[in-house]
């Protein structure tokens, strides 16, 4: 997650307690997966407040791969031979080609067809416990609605569970050119404003220390600055690294939209979200792949009058954002 | 390749010998192939890996398969 603001050199206290206020996540190293679908984990986690997961260091073009989104949704994307092997329901990957060599299957935790003596539970965890049993390693993140009860940490202290930090780092960027925008001109208008593609490219050249002032005729790189452009004298950029949940990132945009509260220079500011790239999901429940990159992401601007563009980016093997 | 399609070299980091290139969408096979089959230069044996490629600059940010915990 990043957040870039033009004409800012130093981050008001406000932001800077949101930012500490991230929260921390979980790595838990070989977690077996029926652990998931077991009901105290569901009655302590899944049904109090919003549960995330996803395993750690699997590709989602090669291994197997699952994650527990916050609507007790708990999705595996599996291999043929993992799938075969497992007998549990699923359909095949929308991203296969004619031989399918991949499956979804999603359990839904919340289902009230899923209590602990029914048949869908006692087959879902005799699959996942003795038929195929599935370990991985997992991230973890919890956000707890206020309930009392265990946390994470407490709950899996038998499995080797550490608590994480996101990485965060600032930077202040100075002389930086900066298109021109206008909140109302999506496509820009000439010699007055930049387009949202202008823009979001310029974001992604900031963002990767990219130099914005090539000449045409320079023999290394083509790209420049979008015009119409200004010098800002300096620059906030801040990046936040690690298994981030939204409801974190709600309370950041908000913040966001505070700083606009008192007069300020800038007239926007942005902030982008990425998503895993191998992650079984993006944008609600789609089907994620990876192909070449796998890209899912999201970028705000956000103007002085409270105005946003959202911009959101994914690759080939994805469905079209909501 | 960088003849025939126009290549910028966006940036390169000496440090970390990692560089971003931008081609067009329809030189993409052939920059990336020129580049897996470059062995070597100037008499020097190389190697080039591709961390990630993307159509959008920004996905370049963040990677998170290069995340480590």
């Amino acid at each position: 997650v990043s957040f870039l603001i033009p004409e800012c050199g130093i981050l008001p206290e406000v932001l800077k307690s949101t930012i500490a206020d991230v929260g921390e996540y979980y790595l838990v190293r070989n977690l077996s997966i029926h652990e998931l679908v077991s009901h105290e984990f569901i009655d302590a986690f899944v049904k109090k407040g919003s549960c995330y997961a996803l395993t750690y260091n699997t590709k989602i073009d090669q291994d197997n791969t699952a994650a527990l989104l916050p609507n007790g949704k708990l999705i595996l994307s599996v291999d043929k031979d993992t799938y075969e092997e497992l007998g549990l329901q699923g359909r095949p990957s929308q991203y296969s080609g004619k031989k399918v060599m991949r499956y979804i299957i999603t359990i839904d935790l919340t289902d009230s067809g899923f209590h602990p003596d029914s048949k869908k539970h006692n087959r879902v965890l005799w699959a996942l416990k003795e038929k195929k049993p599935l370990e991985f390693d997992f991230l973890l993140a919890w956000y707890n609605t206020g309930a009392e009860g265990s946390t994470l940490k407490s709950y899996f202290s038998k499995n080797q569970i550490r608590a994480l930090k996101p990485k965060i780092t600032f930077s202040t960027l100075r002389d930086l050119q900066c298109p021109v925008l206008q909140s109302n001109e999506l496509q820009g208008k000439p010699e007055e404003s930049c387009s949202t593609e202008e823009l979001f490219e310029w974001l992604g050249a900031v963002l990767n220390q990219v130099s914005l002032d090539n000449k045409s005729s320079s023999f290394l790189s083509t790209y420049c600055c979008p015009q119409p452009s200004t010098i800002v004298e300096k620059a906030f950029l801040c990046t936040i690294t690690g298994f981030i949940i939204p409801e974190k990132i709600i309370q950041l945009l908000e913040q966001l939209c505070c700083y606009f509260g008192d007069p300020k220079l800038a007239s926007w500011l942005t902030l982008t979200v990425h998503g895993f790239a191998d992650s079984p999901v993006s944008w609600r429940e789609s089907e994620h792949g990876f192909h070449k990159g796998g890209e899912n992401l999201y970028n705000f601007v956000i103007f002085r009058n409270l105005d946003y563009w959202l911009q959101m980016a994914v690759g080939t093997n994805d469905d079209c954002p909501p | 390749v960088g003849a025939a399609l126009p290549v910028d070299v966006l940036t390169y980091e000496e440090k970390t010998l990692s560089a971003i290139l931008r081609v067009i969408s329809g030189g993409l096979v052939k920059l990336w192939s020129a580049l897996t089959l470059l062995g070597s230069y100037q008499n020097r044996r190389c190697a080039f890996r591709v961390l990630q490629a993307s159509p959008f600059l920004l996905a370049l940010s963040g990677n998170s398969r290069e995340l480590v915990l």
